[in-house]
């Protein structure tokens, strides 16, 4: 990959709300790999949290009401819920099950979690205020929302999010237990954040971009995919401290990585790719690229068969 | 005379829920969901030999009080062995879940069971996590097929 110019990486960095909504998805993936290599401490990303946080009730979601009724076609708009279904989902599921997991760790990690927790309550918002203004889903409250939006969940989500529900359950046990940090960081900050997230914003955010619509939702998700750098980046430190401070962890991300791959085998229903611009291929190169720069930036290496396994993967769409 | 529906967590319903997951999906199931997905369960079946304790803490007395639960043994793929464990019994079983009462009658309901374990209202309380999960959409299919069976209940 390039080397991301200072420019272009500032742009990333510090547009508010009202700019971010211009700067390419293409970008702010770049950002996200940008620091991979030498992982800011979890000091930096609190501090830089603090730089970027932005107000979910700034968004302005009037033009994107008229994309989705004037301009989109039933395809668009069947696609787009299907894909983005998985991450409204996938963002309440994430919330929800990060705090067992700031109850371990340093200090240091405990004050940065506090903030990736309000970063995915913040993106869970978002999600609800874009189904009831946008696509016009019906409910009083968040649940509501969630239920209504629920029916165009693949039948598949339960394979990550249900593996961090019941991780999240096993941590709560013991907190500080390693091996259990590492299973639920495997699953959370590579896989969910890290491989299947960032697809998800990839296609959805390269469809609006090309067609010029939905500019509120555009920037939302925007500013939700650079929060994802801080997670990501976070999240790959978690796993590579833990493997310097215990190299028998390495073990147990592999196990986590062979249930992980070996679920996303399943595919319960068809995804209408195509209606936003992505071919099925495509998608499953993106996911295979994603997890590769991870797993290649933070020295963790695979074993053969899970090397097979990373080379089938197929194409699962959903986020947190 | 008309056939008797049998008592949720009782010996018969034990039977025909057995009788059920052995059988798997019906056409009208099956229809459902891309061939793909019933491929990688008949695949995660095909060998599968571990045991799972389907508890109900809060079962009422009059269905023989709780803790129960409904154990289900796999062998080779097949459902070999059923039988209810009461609240005094020994229990044994590779994986170990617990669920109340109220959440069994949303699933004998309708309600998805992927949605219940997503939401964590049916806990694994004993078994290794990453290992059950390999097989997480064959578990799901059964425990929807299970709770297709009828059962009778004690009026709420």
């Amino acid at each position: 990959m390039a080397e991301m110019s200072l420019e272009k990486a500032a742009l990333v960095e510090d547009s508010d709300l009202a700019r971010i909504r211009h700067v390419d998805i293409d970008d702010v993936i770049d950002y996200v790999h940008r620091d991979l290599k030498k992982l800011p401490s979890y000091t930096d990303l609190y501090k830089r949290y603090l730089r970027q946080r932005w107000d979910v009730y700034d968004l302005d979601f009037t033009q994107d009401v008229i994309d989705w009724q004037q301009n989109m076609t039933q395809e668009e708009r069947d696609s787009f819920v299907g894909i983005s279904s998985g991450f409204h989902h996938g963002e309440r599921q994430v919330e929800v099950e990060l705090p067992v997991f700031m109850m371990g760790g340093s200090e240091e990690s405990k004050i940065y979690m506090s903030s990736q927790i309000e970063d995915e309550a913040r993106h869970t918002v978002f999600f609800d205020r874009f189904y009831r203004e946008v696509v016009g889903l019906p409910g009083d409250s968040i649940q509501d929302v969630l239920d209504a939006s629920f029916e165009h969940v693949s039948e598949t989500f339960v394979g990550p999010f249900g593996l961090l529900a019941y991780q999240a359950d096993e941590l709560r046990q013991d907190p500080e237990d390693l091996a259990a940090r590492v299973r639920y960081g495997t699953t959370y900050f590579l896989w969910i954040e890290g491989v299947l997230a960032l697809s998800v914003m990839k296609i959805t955010l390269t469809y609006c971009r090309n067609r010029g619509f939905l500019p509120g939702y555009y920037a939302g998700f925007t500013a939700t995919c650079r929060d994802e750098a801080r997670h990501v980046q976070g999240g790959m430190r978690f796993l590579r401290d833990a493997v310097t401070e215990d190299p028998r962890m390495l073990h147990e991300i592999h196990e986590t990585l062979k249930t992980i791959l070996t679920i996303n085998g399943a595919t319960s229903r068809r995804l209408y790719l195509e209606a936003l611009g992505w071919e099925q291929e495509e998608v499953r190169r993106l996911m295979i690229r994603q997890l590769r720069m991870k797993l290649v930036d933070v020295g963790i290496a695979l074993s053969p068969e899970l090397e097979a396994m990373v080379n089938r993967i197929e194409p699962e769409l959903a986020g947190g | 005379m008309a056939t008797q529906v049998p008592v949720f967590f009782g010996k018969e319903w034990a039977e025909d829920v057995r009788l059920a997951v052995e059988a798997g999906p019906s056409e009208q199931v099956l229809a459902g969901k891309l061939p793909t997905y019933w491929d990688w369960i008949a695949s995660a079946r095909a060998e599968y030999g571990a045991s799972w304790a389907l508890g109900c803490r809060d079962l009422p007395a009059e269905l023989g009080g709780g803790p129960s639960y409904l154990v289900l043994e796999w062998e080779d793929g097949h459902c070999v062995r059923s039988r209810i464990v009461g609240p005094d019994d020994p229990l044994e079983a590779t994986y170990v879940f617990g669920a109340d009462y109220a959440v069994w009658r949303e699933l004998l309901a309708g309600e998805d069971p992927g949605r219940i374990v997503m939401y964590r209202r049916l806990r694994l309380e004993e078994g290794n996590v990453v290992t059950f999960f390999r097989g997480i959409y064959f578990f799901v299919e059964a425990v929807a097929a299970a709770t297709r069976v009828p059962a009778a209940l004690p009026d709420a």
